[in-house]
């Protein structure tokens, strides 16, 4: 079997997708300098290469789908670099090394509307020379090292003024060079690769010297690997502005598996087989859940999930729940990005909550017909297992009838580790003292790849579904969640929901369902797709993965009574909480509102009759009464 | 697309199969098949089978335009109960406003340089402005802006005219055709139904003075939009009347471009107390049973300030194909609540239909396409 030939840099960033090549039966790797992969790629060298992307420009090659070098957001190496501030620069060097770059560089400067002169001129000398009014670009690992006073990152620049990923690098072929044999070992090596970064980030360390954590940190966090539909996005933005502009030719971008129509064709029966599976309530697995994620379209999901719902829940009865959201604190340590709730210890604005507030807070919901409270709140540095033994102690002593729905697996593993308390202790603790269930969320994605890039201090995947396997055990009760629209990929989503459905299946004690998209005003991460239409999809996905999951809530107070009576013709059988207050939401921008009966009236006007619950889900009789 | 084996299962439990089935053969849908589909609540089905229809006359065509409203004057001698915009008079005290033309024009031609191909020019009914403010407005815009389209004044604004300066409706449309105007809004349709009128709005055009108006802008070669009002004392009965009347005009003339059903706003105005916000599920529903039953009807529209981002999002899978524009400046339904953001940029439209799966389209105030953003690479879904 002949092999063909690939060349690709030895940038650090091109390790996990190149590292698993080296000793590829059917691809012999060849490790170049940038812009002498475009060259050889050209001249006929070699037939496929890890381009960067400028170098697709006026080409007509055809790139591996699924897998590329980007960024959504800071990028770390592919910087402007210089002593002064850049709206002084008259004259930028541009690291001959790779175009793309100096494209982007050349891009990002017009926007900031700054005109310099720019100058060729190898990496080394640009930066010992960019003093003054003089700029450099640098690329690369070069990068890492770069002290400047003053840094523009290229790969923010473009997210901020795109709102999409940037990709620098993916790899390309010469028209019909690569079979689907070589495609699908270019993704094996991917997927590999991409589970070896600890490893590669240390020896890369070792090879060059600096911080072994800080590498791996780049390749986990920084650099994003994938290749879906929001990057090829912004790939496609990135060349029709560069086009625009005059800086690169126009391209039409083209995929090595267009050739491939025969298994396009399998791929829409395997999606047919994968809804009606669903529909039926047949298990999916991860393929199928990941092939309807990217494929299926909106009405397509929703059917099949609303026969399952039918499926589930025959008499048409919707069920919900008035409750109220109490954050007990907005102090938090973990600061994650798309927070826009918490406040540092010592700020201004930061509260803990006194006895007589929330005394008031529970009156005030019982006297509204509400029978739970939500107490949640951020991961405060100070109060440990005894104030909430005490806090938990009062409520139920005070008002025996509530339900106290409590605690984010979050904070009971930061009140675990604050008191120095077995996770199991602690749990055994908070039941005797009243707990009676736990809110699921603080989710987000149960996949670390993204978890660490959007909340690094938060609990990881493992540790968050741990607490839930815990709680199940000791016979509470507990909802799941999924917070996507972080950039995330269709893999990541997947993977999200078959982890709860495997806890699922070994404990049983998910009551219920829910999603949201990530509501960006306010924070600091880009959000992804986080539309109505992302949300109704991946809701219709989770009924249909979600086959041991007895309920699916609507989130209208993200998407609006609207998006969620839809919702309800997409697998929900439950409206939700009648919210007598959500802080967190409403601070990141979104201030759905609704009473009882106007809740009771979106329900009946989408067709059914409204029931008011508890926690067990169990349906009391006081709500389709009045 | 044909309908999947999803689709075919669910209209059939739905008891929609002799409607789909008609649908399929494009056969034209009966009255009472409208009111079986506006009372029907199986809203997948009735989605999958509205976006038959939408993709078989537009693909994943999503279609917006660049425009910016202007609206002159706030002050009108109607009293309709649903309005939160009319002022009786031009005092401060009552919050009425009138623009002078050089104003008016100004407020148009400051925006320029923002790459919108039409304007939107709806009013009170004013009882003092002389007829030629109204020619002077859209001639002075023509003249400083050849290529911008001018879509002015509702059938309702026309007859108003036509009463208080003693014209006919032909002679008043061939002055303002004169004048640079190019369309005719669809407003001031509310609901045709006598009934419905008596209690909403019984001082302004009637049904047949409204059809009037737009059969002879037809006649003259203009072309119209139409809408409806929907949410407050109509019954659905009566919604399906209103549709059958656009229905049979365009038969007899062909001159409606789009049907834009809009929801009442409660806020701010007489009948707000009476009559809840319309929920989104009555909107989608109603879209979806527009789209099938206005078989002569090229496009349907969703007008995104009314029902915001999310709604209307979601409507491109409820037979929409229209999101109305950039929409500058908008009055009208801020006044009577709607929380939706005042503009949005052309990029925040790409956005929002990209995420539908579907392509952008910008249009002109013709329906003519001016660009197809389309995205090769993009998967459709």
């Amino acid at each position: 079997m002949p092999r063909i030939r690939a060349a690709a840099v030895s940038f650090l960033n091109a390790r996990p997708l190149t590292a698993a090549l080296l000793d590829s039966a059917r691809i012999e790797l060849l490790l170049v300098e940038p812009s002498t992969c475009a060259a050889m790629l050209e001249r006929g060298e070699v037939e496929a290469a890890l381009l960067p992307v400028a170098a697709l420009a006026g080409q007509d090659y055809e790139l591996v789908p699924g897998v590329a070098i980007g960024s959504d957001g800071p990028v770390s190496t592919v910087i402007l670099a210089g002593e002064q501030s850049p709206v002084v620069w008259d004259e930028v060097y541009l690291d001959t090394a790779s175009r793309t770059s100096q494209v982007l560089a050349r891009m990002a400067l017009a926007a900031r509307g700054i005109h310099p002169k720019f100058t060729q001129m190898p990496a080394a000398d640009g930066l010992a020379q960019a003093r003054g009014t003089k700029g450099a670009l640098v690329i690369g690992d070069r990068a890492f090292e770069v002290q400047a006073n003053h840094v523009l990152d290229l790969g923010r620049e473009w997210t901020q003024s795109s709102g999409l990923p940037m990709v620098f690098a993916a790899w390309a072929a010469r028209p019909g060079a690569l079979r689907p044999e070589d495609v699908a070992e270019i993704l094996r090596a991917a997927r590999e690769g991409l589970g070896r970064r600890t490893e590669l980030a240390q020896a890369f360390a070792r090879e060059r010297g600096g911080d072994p954590e800080r590498y791996r940190r780049y390749l986990a966090q920084r650099i994003r690997y994938g290749l879906g539909s929001h990057e090829l996005r912004g790939l496609e933005t990135f060349l029709s502005r560069a086009a625009e502009q005059g800086l690169l030719p126009p391209t039409k971008l083209r995929f090595a598996d267009d050739r491939v129509r025969s298994s396009r064709i399998r791929r829409r029966a395997a999606l047919d087989v994968a809804l009606q599976k669903g529909a039926d309530g047949e298990r999916l697995d991860a393929d199928e859940a990941e092939l309807l994620d990217e494929e299926a379209p909106l009405l397509e999901l929703g059917l099949a999930a609303d026969a399952r719902r039918r499926a589930l829940h025959p008499d048409g009865v919707v069920t919900y729940i008035v409750s109220r959201n109490v954050n007990y604190t907005n102090v938090c340590t973990t600061a994650c990005h798309f927070c826009a709730f918490y406040r540092p210890r010592g700020h201004a604005e930061a509260y803990v909550l006194t006895r007589q507030e929330l005394a008031r807070k529970i009156e005030e919901t019982l006297a509204l017909g509400g029978i739970e409270i939500l107490l949640q709140g951020g991961l405060h540095p100070d109060l440990r297992l005894d104030w909430y033994e005490d806090l938990f102690r009062w409520v139920k002593a005070t008002y025996p009838g509530i339900n106290l729905h409590a605690l984010s697996p979050d904070e009971i593993w930061h009140i675990a580790r604050l008191s120095e308390i077995p996770l199991e202790a602690v749990l055994d603790r908070l039941v005797a003292a009243g707990l009676d269930s736990i809110p699921g969320g603080g989710a987000e994605i149960l996949d670390d790849e993204v978890r660490r890039r959007i909340a690094p201090l938060k609990s990881s995947s493992d540790e968050w579904l741990a607490v839930m396997r815990a709680a199940h055990r000791r016979g509470l009760r507990s909802t799941a969640t999924l917070m996507f629209g972080v950039g995330e990929e269709s893999r990541h989503r997947a993977t999200h929901l078959l982890r709860l459905r495997e806890l699922q299946d070994e404990t049983g004690g998910f009551t219920a369902f829910i999603c949201w998209t990530f509501q960006p005003d306010n924070t600091r991460l880009e959000p992804g797709d986080n539309t109505a239409h992302a949300y109704l999809r991946v809701n219709a996905l989770s009924r249909l993965v979600l086959d041991n999951v007895q309920n699916l809530q609507t989130s209208w107070v993200t998407m609006g009574g609207g998006v969620a009576q839809a919702a309800l013709h997409m697998g929900c059988n439950d409206f939700g909480q009648v919210m007598i207050e959500e802080n967190v939401v409403s601070a990141a921008g979104t201030t759905f509102r609704m009473d009882a009966e106007e809740l009771e009236r979106h329900i009946r006007e989408a067709g059914f009759t409204p029931s008011r619950r508890n926690m067990q889900y169990e349906r009391l009789s006081s709500g389709s009464e009045h | 697309m044909a309908l999947s084996t999803l689709a075919h299962r669910a209209l059939e439990r739905a008891g929609l199969a002799a409607i789909r089935d008609k649908v399929l053969s494009n056969e034209r849908l009966t009255d009472a098949d409208a009111l079986r589909l506006l009372e029907s609540s199986d809203l997948a089905a009735l989605g999958a089978l509205a976006s038959h229809v939408r993709e078989a006359r537009h693909g994943d065509l999503a279609f917006y335009n660049k425009n910016v409203h202007l609206n002159f004057t706030n002050v009108c001698v109607a009293s309709c109960k649903f309005c939160s915009f009319a002022r009786p008079d031009d005092r401060a005290a009552s919050e009425g406003y009138t623009m002078t033309v050089e104003q008016a024009v100004e407020h148009v031609l400051s925006k320029r340089d923002q790459g919108i191909t039409e304007v939107h020019i709806v009013n009170g009914l004013h009882p003092d402005l002389p007829w030629d403010f109204y020619l002077e407005v859209p001639r002075r815009i023509r003249a400083a802006w050849p290529e911008l389209q001018i879509k002015a004044y509702t059938a309702v604004e026309i007859h108003f005219f036509a009463r208080l300066f003693g014209m006919s409706h032909a002679q008043v449309l061939t002055e303002l055709r004169a004048a640079g105007v190019d369309t005719i809004p669809g407003g001031g349709a509310e609901i045709f139904a006598p009934r419905v009128r008596r209690k909403m709005c019984d001082d302004k055009a009637d049904a047949e003075e409204w059809l009037e108006v737009h059969r002879v802008a037809h006649r003259l070669g203009m072309k119209s939009n139409a809408t409806m009002l929907y949410g407050t004392v109509e019954t659905l009965a009566e919604r399906v009347d209103h549709m059958a009347r656009l229905r049979q005009l365009q038969d007899e003339t062909g001159g409606f471009q789009v049907f834009i059903p809009l929801a009442f706003h409660p806020e701010h105005n007489m009948m707000g107390k009476a009559f809840p916000r319309p929920t989104g599920f009555d909107g989608l529903r109603t879209y979806a049973a527009a789209r099938l039953y206005l078989d002569n009807f090229d496009h349907v529209k969703a007008y995104w300030v009314m029902l915001g981002e999310r709604l209307a999002q979601t409507a491109l899978s409820f037979g929409v194909d229209d999101l109305d524009g950039t929409v500058l400046e908008e009055r009208i339904y801020h006044m009577a609540g709607a929380r939706t953001p005042q503009a949005l940029s052309e990029g925040q439209l790409h956005r929002l239909i990209r995420a539908a799966g579907r392509v952008p389209a910008e249009r002109d105030s013709l329906y003519r396409v001016l660009r197809v953003h389309s995205v090769d690479t993009a998967r459709g879904r």
